[in-house]
């Protein structure tokens, strides 16, 4: 059994938003990092909340660890084990001390005290953030604030962290700080669920799983997503500039063995046509 | 003749604190009517600082800001005129829609500006076109629209005040990649119909480089570069020590340069890459 | 800027005062507004102001923050001698007309001046040495046996600390808003109070909006992280009594043995 399993989701807000979800299935295996793609109002957000069993699915079942959502009774077992990111990090820090508020969480399930101090510090570090624990959150920048968010999460030590465009407010630096981190959070052997639009940060990802208006339009690895110019072009998705320059030149009738997704692969692409 | 120029502005912060700190550092720039200037630099660079100062609404500390070769600070109890010739639309500007109904959020600097009812209504309608808001979204509540339209509405609220320069801080901070791509289009559209002289902030290179006139780099306060797309973007290293990326394509083609196949510098569009690839193939008689 | 200002008054230090357990602090606080008006005559009030010297001198704070503090209560305290100045009873020692000063008059209105002034330092020095979130928490935990009232002590606490945390931002916010409403040429300066107040809608407007809409997110995180009141919940910071704290009681102890004794031995005055 997979970590996650979704199985045919159906979810309306209301009547005016209809099948927000129209029959979403999704497998996630443990460990895996997954960027789930699409633009605004495909469904993303709302799946990602269905992960951590803040939104309960109309039909169909998801399944966590054994864990459905629908069972009141795990709701925080569901929470504590599928963290949950969010986009602006502004809106998520409680505290007006970077450490307490990454307690926060912890202090929520009951655990020792002396454990919590464990854990936070042991997440502050994950997160690069330690040598500012006793700093305001409103002093620092985008970036900084959206890795305390995580820290926050992490103190909760979750098998999975699903991240809700968590780099959407934030500028290049910010956006490079947080993938930085995502990418130690799966090193550590935690699942990862990337919710974005951006795809550099896409092609980072083990598996990449596009939707768009309450479907799941296309999934495979990143080679095998991005290939797809066509299609995700028509769904008004960008491309990596490297995938869209090769694929353009395969039109004119080159030909290729992989397709490139960042530039030095695509360098080498082109220095193999060129030679 | 420039529209704007700037004579080594200096805003200080925090004067006489231990945190004094020149967010903007003598800066020169001078700028001529329908020119779409580009300004990137790190947050903190001091680029936000800037435009703010463009329209009043930051005072310089010391330097000139020249408005068609006057003084913005001439009268600086009439600064709120500046105001309406160089629109300001700030970063979410979403989040400044305040009245009941598109349409009389939309009119709220026109009306500052003091137009007649008559001006006010054919202002309001035509810049809700510019955006691409329908007459029917123009009696609705600005809370009911969806975060593009929102956007959209806030734009156009200080496209009606018809400025001469319209400074835009990261129109398209925060939209998927549809909806950046139909507001830039949009603002493009707007440039070449009413030809005036843009200034956009923007973090994202490809953006910036699709649309600007003249690129402004700046760093620590201080103006780095100030020169086209072409020849900013062939400054890879100088860029990158100041902590910028050049757009993935130029990248691409300036390490092919560097493995000494003959194409040109500053490639900015796949399109262009994509031309100087082709010329190159069929040169060698391959395609 | 707006966003410069810090909250609170907490001034960050290392002094004893500032390493005292916040819920000591609050205590002898309350115990101290007590004592000062326990106090019948001149020795005693010179004692309650001289342990009030002491712990300002103790609390590693500039003391011109203090006479700041003090600033802002100057017309209260002219007031109040004024009053009790002419309100005395016994032997008039001047008079003109109605009014006449007695000297127990003058010796309320001194009394009644040192009190509100010591007050005012020890209460400053509460906040000067105390940053707003261990406020908070020592708040909490000494409300708790209130819970047996059905009082929500958990959920105040909790309301507290939120607010500590968007003030900041909020005001931020406020200026962004304000800025970009004088963008679009609103004038917010001239004009009558009635004139302002409607140049302010297009500001408040979208502030509400704006604290709603962090309202909802932030219960959205705040679930995320398995919030669900204050039911068995824990907290990292345990609050000890240390030495420090112990001595710091003594110290109120001998404080209030020296007020007994001052009244029990001299006169009352007033």
């Amino acid at each position: 059994m997979s970590f996650i399993t979704a199985e045919n989701i159906k979810f309306s807000y209301d009547e005016e938003n209809k099948n927000v979800l129209d029959g979403v299935s999704l497998k996630i295996e443990k460990g895996d990092f997954v960027a789930l793609l699409g633009h605004n109002g495909c469904g993303k957000s709302t799946m990602a909340k269905m992960l951590n069993a803040m939104l309960l699915p109309d039909e169909g079942t998801i399944v966590i660890e054994n864990m459905s959502t629908k069972d009141e009774e795990l709701t925080f077992e569901i929470r504590r084990t599928v963290g949950l990111v969010l986009q602006n990090p502004d809106n998520q820090l409680v505290a007006s001390v970077i450490e307490e508020d990454v307690a926060f969480g912890p202090e929520n399930l009951g655990v020792e005290p002396s454990e919590i101090r464990k854990r936070v510090d042991e997440a502050l570090k994950a997160v690069d953030m330690y040598e500012y624990r006793t700093h305001a959150p409103h002093k620092l920048s985008g970036g900084q604030k959206q890795r305390v968010a995580i820290a926050g999460i992490l103190a909760m030590q979750p098998s999975c962290v699903v991240f809700d465009e968590p780099t959407a407010m934030l500028d290049p630096n910010g956006r490079e700080e947080v993938m930085k981190t995502i990418h130690t959070l799966k090193s550590r052997g935690i699942t990862v669920v990337l919710i974005t639009h951006y795809m550099n940060e896409a092609v980072q990802a083990d598996r990449v799983v596009v939707m768009d208006s309450g479907k799941i339009l296309t999934e495979g690895t990143p080679k095998e997503v991005f290939s797809q110019v066509n299609l995700l072009k028509k769904h008004s998705l960008d491309v990596p500039q490297a995938t869209e320059l090769a694929y353009k030149l395969i039109g004119v009738g080159l030909r290729y063995t992989e397709m490139p997704l960042t530039a030095e692969e695509c360098v080498s692409f082109l220095e193999g046509v060129l030679r | 003749m420039s529209i704007i120029e700037v004579k080594n502005l200096r805003y200080t912060y925090g004067i006489g604190t231990p945190f004094e700190i020149n967010a903007v550092d003598d800066v020169s720039v001078s700028v001529n009517e329908g020119e779409v200037i580009g300004l990137i630099g790190h947050t903190g660079s001091g680029k936000s600082t800037f435009v703010q100062t463009l329209n009043g609404l930051i005072k310089p500390t010391s330097g000139q800001i020249l408005l068609e070769g006057k003084d913005i600070w001439e009268k600086p109890k009439e600064i709120r005129k500046i105001r309406f010739r160089v629109g300001m639309v700030f970063q979410y500007p979403e989040y400044q829609l305040f009245d009941d109904t598109v349409y009389k959020d939309i009119s709220y600097g026109p009306k500052n500006k003091g137009l007649s009812d008559e001006e006010i209504d054919k202002t309001v309608r035509s810049a809700a076109k510019f955006v691409g808001l329908s007459d029917k979204l123009l009696d609705k509540s600005p809370f009911d629209l969806s975060g593009g339209e929102k956007r959209r509405a806030a734009i156009a609220g200080v496209i009606a005040m018809d400025p001469d320069v319209l400074v835009l801080d990261e129109p398209t901070a925060g939209l998927d990649p549809k909806g950046r791509d139909l507001l830039l289009a949009q603002i493009m559209q707007y440039h070449k119909e009413r030809n005036n002289t843009i200034f956009i902030v923007s973090h994202s290179m490809e953006d910036i480089s699709r649309i600007a006139d003249r690129i402004m780099v700046m760093s620590k306060g201080r103006l780095v570069m100030f020169d086209t797309p072409k020849k900013v973007f062939s400054e890879v290293e100088k860029l990158e020590k100041i902590g910028l990326r050049v757009p993935q394509i130029t990248k691409i083609m300036m390490s092919l340069k560097e493995k000494g196949f003959p194409v040109s510098d500053g490639i900015l569009t796949v399109e262009q890459a994509m031309s100087e690839i082709v010329d190159l193939l069929k040169k060698e008689g391959r395609l | 800027m707006i966003r410069d200002i810090t909250l609170g008054q907490f001034v960050p230090g290392k002094g004893i005062i500032h390493r005292m357990d916040p819920r000591v602090k609050i205590l002898l606080l309350i115990a101290f507004i007590v004592f000062i008006f326990c106090t019948f005559n001149f020795v005693s009030l010179g004692v309650c102001a001289a342990a009030v010297l002491f712990v300002i001198f103790l609390s590693d704070v500039p003391f011109k923050l203090y006479l700041k503090s003090l600033k802002v209560i100057i017309l209260i305290i002219i007031i109040t001698s004024i009053l009790n100045i002419f309100y005395g009873s016994g032997t008039p020692i001047f008079e003109l007309g109605f009014l006449k000063i007695t000297l127990s008059g003058i010796y309320r209105a001194i009394f009644v001046s040192v009190r509100i002034i010591c007050l005012i330092l020890i209460s400053s020095c509460l906040t000067f040495t105390t940053s707003p979130t261990d406020l908070t928490d020592a708040i909490e935990r000494l409300m708790k046996p209130l819970k047996v009232f059905h009082i929500k002590v958990h959920e105040i606490a909790m309301m507290m600390t939120i607010a500590l945390r968007f003030v900041p931002t909020l005001l931020e916010e406020t200026d962004k808003i304000m800025s970009a409403q004088k963008a679009r040429g609103a004038d917010m300066e001239s004009g009558g109070i009635i004139k302002k107040i409607k140049a302010m809608t297009p500001v408040l407007i979208p502030l509400f909006v704006s604290a709603f809409r962090r309202a909802y997110e932030l219960a959205m995180a705040m679930e995320c992280r398995c919030y669900r009141g204050g039911n068995g919940r824990t907290r990292m910071k345990i609050l000890h009594m240390k030495p420090l704290d112990f001595g710091c009681v003594g110290f109120a102890a001998a404080l209030l043995a020296g007020i007994i004794v001052c009244n029990l031995i001299l006169p009352a005055v007033i």
